[in-house]
């Protein structure tokens, strides 16, 4: 079965994910072709064990993310078996548009994948999971880091094809990431701190950690009643926030019932405090037993390595 | 977690689509504007501008009142809005009636063309405040007796008296005060900077504190002859505005009785003693069903009520029990469920000892609970027994 | 200038999700909303006819509950209301043709619509719809306004926002907008009751509708999550970091 992977990239190359698809693709008894938009990661796709082959696209309608224009100049290059591509945003925009160009049926952000075709997503924001079936001709996009990355030591022939087409989106203006801190009631990872944090000034741990990872920082309503520095939009909990992230970091939180009102249905929830007893580990899916001064170090150097 | 009304018996489904897109439209700002910001009302005793800014914008002062810019909503809808403020706090709600039933109310029923033309729309746009004057500091349950009077002066009626519990008095723009003119009581439509007139608050409350309660004094207040509302004489006039004060009280009730019902099952759901959550002990779940069942009983008769006065077949008999009833239950329920939360539930973290507080107030103001007995009694004996005289 | 809104009604995201008989139950769905993303195209829809006028029409494809999110949007300015009734098609191009068949009949030359909808968290039907009315498309926006004959429209980029402009026909797919949808007042609520929804089937719009080669085999609640695991000391944050990254799949 041929499988046309849209290889994800990077303005540096090529993104590790598509490691990833082509896993995936073998898995399901695929023969994959990765597509590279605008020839990035050309190199770095050939190497990539299993990969048969590898056709660098070029044209100019690659400078500017126009998914219309970018589909028209992939669709020709694209067999009739399965697109394979990844559920970020370009590549679940791309793979949308060459669906409907060739009319066959998208499924997104898949995180399990059988030959047959049997496709496994979440629905509801995760509160199910959904099983399907399709066959080829189909696209459809995979959820990053769910599924085995193929090796490397591959060897694939790599060609490049000139194909462009009318960009109909003109970029104006770049403007660099805000860095103005998210919001806990809106953000998809928060990073909490209680009193346990000894001083409002060690909420500059949290604040980097939250930097690298993307996420808010929060706090339980004894840091903020106790701190005048800690403002009341931080604080999660009965009267403070109620959040539903996917990951929520507690730390120096102790867990009093209050709090866990605000932040209980978080997806995951990690609880670092140094007395074993504190409830809030009742509601931990990892509970470190360690103090913040020991722990939120490592956990950036960890994070950094991401 | 968003909050769900307990509505065991689906009165939802009795209603029209217009309605519940009302009442989602309030339980929505309750959430956004209220919750967040109630404790902080509390606590520095205001009513936020911004709430009356949004009340108005919400286009809901006045609600069941035809013309003039008002709304022209049911009886129905204009319960389930004050549920849901009452569901956010009895002071938001208490705004609101006084505005719509107790200022609004008689100048659209008893006012003449020009009156109602010219306060109406800005008062349903809540770019006025009103309020109501007609208790006095010697007068409550007893207003026939009242002191404040009005003397026809030929080119200007004369107030002296002084009025006591005046909901919105120091924020009103205007007031309907009931006073007595050749013995007969009558309405007046006082303006804030009529000479002779004050309003100074009052302070030190324990209930309703987000709300702004005042005396109104009057000290040969001078007011224009076309003041005076031309269309009621006698205590048929305040009663009037009474009666559909104390019918939206009897939905409020039930919205604070609600929001302390959603506290208690949330907290006894979660909060963890002798290795289970408190809610799988019997005790609780008693309570817990006593609390339903209040509930759902206050629901029935509100919107009862509701359908009545929509076909105008109601009689204030019917007001009185329904005003009664609900806030007596939601203020058992209050206690209920601040019991339900042991210790947790003194703290400003939870609902409950909020709306038992305020519920204090409602259960003695427009029309004492024992007074509405009294009406009650009255119907079914044909004896008064308010006084000693019969 | 015509608006088209792609709007979709779906559980709203607090409610409670229960499976039974391998299906989402959707008879135990306590609240039904509009999808959050699509919230936000209806507010810039909105402001977009403030600023330049033109009517807004909204478009969903839907069971007969979904006319009440119809009439919530008109209670806050839309002016006509279009509900394809669907039998229950699941496969993405057979809504993208149906929803393109209906904005195509409107007449409308730009279109918004959420980035995804909450219940199925696809993100096919904007791309699959520009395509299929030979529109541009702007994905992840946050915000737009006219500006000559075309747009001007803020997205995400991988290294932070960026502005970009693109003339009729378009369509543009929200994330998070810079402003929340309006809240309704009495008067758009009486103005929404007397509204009519145009109720349309896919024979109204020439559109066949086929088999599909997707079919759905079950629905399961998510797997139990293990109990909590509990570490001691700083030295297992390594061990933590790769479960949350393999084992919780959320960083």
């Amino acid at each position: 079965m041929d499988v046309t992977i849209i290889a994800e990239t990077t303005v540096d190359g090529l993104h590790p994910v598509t490691s990833q698809l082509v896993g995936a693709a073998i898995a399901i008894g695929g023969t994959p072709t990765v597509l590279c938009p605008g020839g990035l990661g050309t190199t770095a796709a050939a190497s990539i064990s299993g990969v048969s082959k590898v056709i660098g696209v070029e044209g100019d309608c690659f400078n500017t993310f126009d998914s219309g224009a970018w589909a028209t100049a992939l669709n020709p290059l694209v067999s009739d078996g399965v697109i394979i591509a990844a559920s970020a945003p370009s590549g679940r925009e791309v793979a949308a548009q060459i669906a409907a160009m060739r009319g066959i049926p998208i499924i997104q952000d898949a995180t399990g994948l059988e030959a047959g075709i049997t496709v496994t997503r979440g629905i509801y924001s995760g509160k199910a999971i959904e099983i399907s079936t399709v066959t080829a001709p189909c696209a459809i996009t995979l959820r990053a880091n769910a599924f085995d990355a193929a090796g490397g030591g591959g060897s694939a022939v790599v060609s490049t094809v000139n194909q462009s087409a009318d960009v109909a989106v003109a970029v104006r203006e770049a403007i660099a990431k805000a860095s103005e801190r998210l919001d806990v009631a809106e953000a998809d990872i928060i990073i909490s701190g209680g009193r346990g944090m000894g001083d409002p000034a060690n909420f500059s741990h949290l604040n980097d950690i939250a930097d690298m990872i993307g996420a808010a920082v929060g706090a339980s309503r004894a840091a903020v009643d106790t701190w005048g520095e800690i403002p009341h939009g931080m604080q999660v909990g009965q009267t403070g926030k109620t959040v539903t992230p996917s990951l929520y970091i507690a730390v120096g939180i102790s867990g009093a019932i209050q709090h866990l009102a605000g932040m209980r249905t978080s997806k995951y929830i990690v609880a670092i405090n140094k007395d074993p007893d504190a409830p809030i580990f009742g509601v931990a899916d990892y509970g470190i037993v360690a103090t913040w001064e020991a722990a939120l170090p490592a956990l950036k150097e960890e994070l950094g390595k991401l | 977690m968003a909050y769900e009304a307990l509505d065991f018996y689906d009165i939802d489904s009795l209603l029209t689509d217009e309605e519940r897109m009302v009442r989602d439209m309030v339980r929505d700002w309750v959430d956004e504007k209220i919750l967040p910001n109630i404790e902080k009302a509390c606590h520095d005793g205001v009513f936020p501008d911004e709430w009356r800014v949004d009340l108005g914008e919400m286009g809901i002062l006045g609600a069941p009142l035809e013309g003039y810019g008002c709304p022209g909503l049911s009886y129905i809808a204009y319960g389930l809005i004050c549920q849901e403020l009452e569901r956010g706090d009895s002071g938001v709600r208490s705004f609101a009636s006084v505005q719509g039933s107790l200022a609004m109310y008689p100048i659209w029923d008893f006012g003449s063309e020009e009156q109602k033309n010219h306060y109406l729309p800005k008062m349903t746009t809540g770019e006025w405040i009103g309020c109501f004057g007609l208790t006095e500091p010697d007068y409550g349950s007893n207003p026939g007796d009242m002191i404040t009077r009005a003397e026809d002066k030929g080119d200007y009626y004369l107030l002296n008296g002084a009025k006591m519990w005046i909901t919105n008095g120091t924020i009103a723009d205007l007031a309907v005060v009931w006073a007595k003119l050749d013995g007969v009581i009558r309405g007046f439509i006082v303006e804030k900077d009529d000479p002779g007139f004050t309003a100074p608050e009052m302070t030190g409350k324990h209930s309703l504190k987000a709300s702004v309660t005042s005396e109104l004094v009057f000290q040969d207040c001078k007011i224009p002859k076309d003041r005076m509302l031309p269309h009621v004489k006698g205590l048929k006039g305040p009663f009037s505005c009474l009666n559909n004060a104390r019918y939206g009280i009897s939905w409020g009730a039930v919205g604070a009785a609600q929001s302390c019902f959603s506290s208690a099952r949330e907290y006894a759901l979660s909060r963890i003693q002798f290795d289970h959550p408190i809610a799988s002990f019997q005790l609780v779940q008693n309570k817990l069903a006593w609390m339903l069942r209040e509930i759902t009983k206050a629901q029935l008769l509100a919107y009862h009520l509701g359908k009545k006065k929509d076909e105008g077949t109601w009689i204030p008999e019917h007001i009185s029990l329904a005003k009664m009833n609900n806030v007596d239950i939601a203020l058992d329920v209050a206690r209920m469920a601040r019991d339900i939360h042991g210790a947790n539930g003194i703290l400003d973290e939870y609902p409950v000892m909020r709306h038992m507080a305020n519920l204090e107030s409602v259960k003695t103001y427009e029309g004492t609970h024992d007074i509405h007995n009294l009406i009650l009694g009255r119907y079914i004996t044909g004896i008064q027994a308010f006084t000693r005289e019969s | 200038m015509g608006i088209a809104v792609l709007l979709k009604q779906v559980p709203d995201t607090t409610a409670k999700i229960s499976v039974s008989g391998d299906r989402v139950d959707e008879t135990a769905v306590s609240k039904w909303s509009m999808s959050p993303y699509d919230e936000y195209a209806l507010e810039a829809a909105l402001q977009l006819k403030e600023a330049g006028g033109g009517d807004i029409v909204a478009i969903t494809c839907g069971p007969i509950r979904a006319t009440k999110m119809l009439t919530d949007a008109a209670a806050v300015g839309v002016d006509n209301l279009i509900l394809i009734q669907d039998e229950g098609v699941t496969d993405s191009t057979h809504v993208q043709s149906l929803l393109a068949a209906a904005v195509k009949r409107s007449g409308s030359d730009v279109v918004l619509c959420g980035k995804q909808a909450a219940d199925t968290n696809g993100g096919s039907t904007g791309p699959g719809v520009s395509h299929l009315i030979g529109a541009a498309c702007v994905g992840m926006i946050s915000e737009v306004y006219a500006e000559g004959d075309g747009f001007i429209a803020l997205r995400a980029s991988p290294t932070g926002n960026e502005r970009v402009e693109v003339s009729r026909p378009c369509l543009f797919t929200f994330d998070k907008g810079a402003t929340e949808l309006r809240r309704p007042n009495v008067r758009g609520i009486m103005m929404a009751k007397k509204k009519q929804i145009e109720t349309v089937t896919s024979d109204d719009l020439g559109v066949a509708i086929g088999t599909s080669s997707v079919s759905l085999q079950s629905h399961s609640p998510p797997p139990v999550k293990p109990p909590g695991q509990k570490f001691e000391g700083a030295d297992s944050v390594p061990v933590v970091v790769a479960k949350l990254r393999d084992e919780a799949n959320v960083i």
